[in-house]
């Protein structure tokens, strides 16, 4: 933090960035001269991920002996989770015959983008000392970025299985129209296909950082100020925050997993 | 500002590679389990529930058999109730009646039967009343008499009884 005396809002203000952007590179690694060293939000990956794949087999292990289980405990949990993906998005966006085969997308979206908020919620990736920051993964515009090129894949590849690799270019546009229409609609079309994932992207991100950064800058007057009354009423503001933020990162993990399922739904279903 | 924005090919490529390995080993050990799971109750329940409705609709409409077979059986009493205690009393009109003509009857030859053994009795009676007058009047006249004077004397005695 900034040191007493040296504290100028622009210094503030690259402290915060420096928190909640991802950290210097912690162990270097190359493979085919491809920089793929591994830095803390490489790290928060692997732990959700560890975690969520661990939580998941815990929870699903007997699911995988009986063919009607009856669940208890963290399996219930676990299973009301899965029954809100499958049943709120699935089933109303690529419909109940698909469910089976875009489910596992779906839900991996959702399980591991909403263990990564939370993650980036507890306040301990700060203190592991390698440049600051590495708040929360799915902050990180290239972790979201991967997961929206993967909904648009997941969007071309769902419409050819389902019409063939030419049908599904030609759905992207309405048929029987003018013309002229065309000249208008076909690069829009095209457009709104790239804008979508860009859109998924910058959503994500920018709602798991911008929590953070508010958190920050309510943070910031303690060390401008120098004030324990100011201290008191950043924290109580920052306590409420926290829930918000909750809140948020269970919001956004929703929404773009509802958002990836509603356009894998629109290139089965092309409602022209 | 660059640093939040900062192109990161290798932080991508972590991304899908970890991504890649939870869809592979969840979906095939968790989600696709669980949604056949949840399928299969729904599937059950729904099942199980339409089994229900049948059975309920089975059910009903054997009680409505049952119903229609007891009141069926109720009617059949009654009428066999009803033929019975209408045949008991035509038997007990027909014994009653029986009853009073053989008691007439027996009544009647029972009157018969009396006449005939007064009138017997007295022409009984008579016959011996003439053979004690016979007997009386041999002793008191003896040999006094011819027989003419005897059967005189005999009609007029007879006279005098059948005047009394």
């Amino acid at each position: 933090m900034a040191a007493p005396g040296h504290g100028t809002s622009n210094n503030i203000g690259d402290k915060i960035i420096e928190h909640v952007a991802n950290s210097d590179v912690m162990i270097h690694f190359e493979l085919f001269g491809v920089d793929l060293s591994i830095t803390k939000h490489v790290i928060m990956l692997w732990i959700a991920a560890g975690f969520l794949v661990t939580a998941g087999l815990y929870a699903t292990r007997r699911y995988r002996k009986e063919d009607r289980p009856v669940p208890s405990g963290f399996s219930n949990a676990f299973e009301y989770v899965v029954d809100f993906v499958r049943t709120g998005i699935l089933i109303p966006t690529v419909g109940k015959n698909h469910v089976l085969k875009w489910g596992p997308l779906v839900m991996s979206f959702f399980f591991l983008i909403l263990t990564m908020n939370f993650l980036g919620l507890m306040p301990f990736f700060n203190y592991i000392n390698h440049g600051h920051g590495g708040t929360t993964a799915t902050g990180n515009i290239n972790v979201t970025a991967a997961l929206a090129l993967i909904t648009f894949m997941a969007i071309i590849v769902a419409g050819i299985l389902e019409h063939g690799f030419f049908k599904h270019w030609k759905n992207l546009v309405p048929g029987g129209l003018p013309k002229a229409v065309y000249i208008i609609l076909i690069p829009i079309e095209i457009l709104s296909m790239f804008v979508r994932p860009f859109a998924l992207t910058m959503r994500l991100a920018a709602n798991m950082t911008a929590g953070h950064i508010a958190m920050l800058a309510i943070f910031a007057p303690i060390f401008l100020l120098h004030n324990a009354y100011v201290g008191v009423a950043s924290v109580a503001l920052n306590v409420g925050i926290t829930f918000l933020e909750i809140i948020v990162s269970i919001v956004q993990a929703y929404v773009f997993t509802l958002l990836s399922s509603v356009f894998i739904g629109q290139s089965i279903h092309p409602h022209h | 500002m660059e640093n939040l924005l900062r192109f990161d090919t290798g932080l991508m490529i972590w991304t899908w590679i970890t991504f890649i390995a939870v869809l592979v080993i969840l979906g095939t050990k968790a989600w696709k389990p669980m949604i056949k799971a949840l399928e299969n109750r729904e599937n059950f329940i729904r099942e199980s529930l339409e089994e229900a409705e049948e059975a309920r609709k089975e059910a009903d409409k054997v009680a409505g058999e049952y119903e229609a077979m007891v009141a069926k059986a109720r009617q059949e009493a009654q009428n066999i109730v009803a033929s019975g205690k209408e045949t008991a009393e035509r038997m007990k009109a027909d014994i009653l009646n029986e009853a009073q003509d053989k008691s007439a009857g027996i009544l009647k030859q029972a009157e018969v039967q009396i006449v005939a053994e007064r009138d017997k009795a007295i022409a009984e009676i008579r016959t011996q009343i003439v053979d004690i007058s016979m007997a009386a009047a041999e002793k008191i006249i003896a040999k006094s008499l011819t027989l003419e004077d005897n059967e005189r004397l005999i009609e007029d005695a007879l006279k005098d009884y059948g005047k009394n």
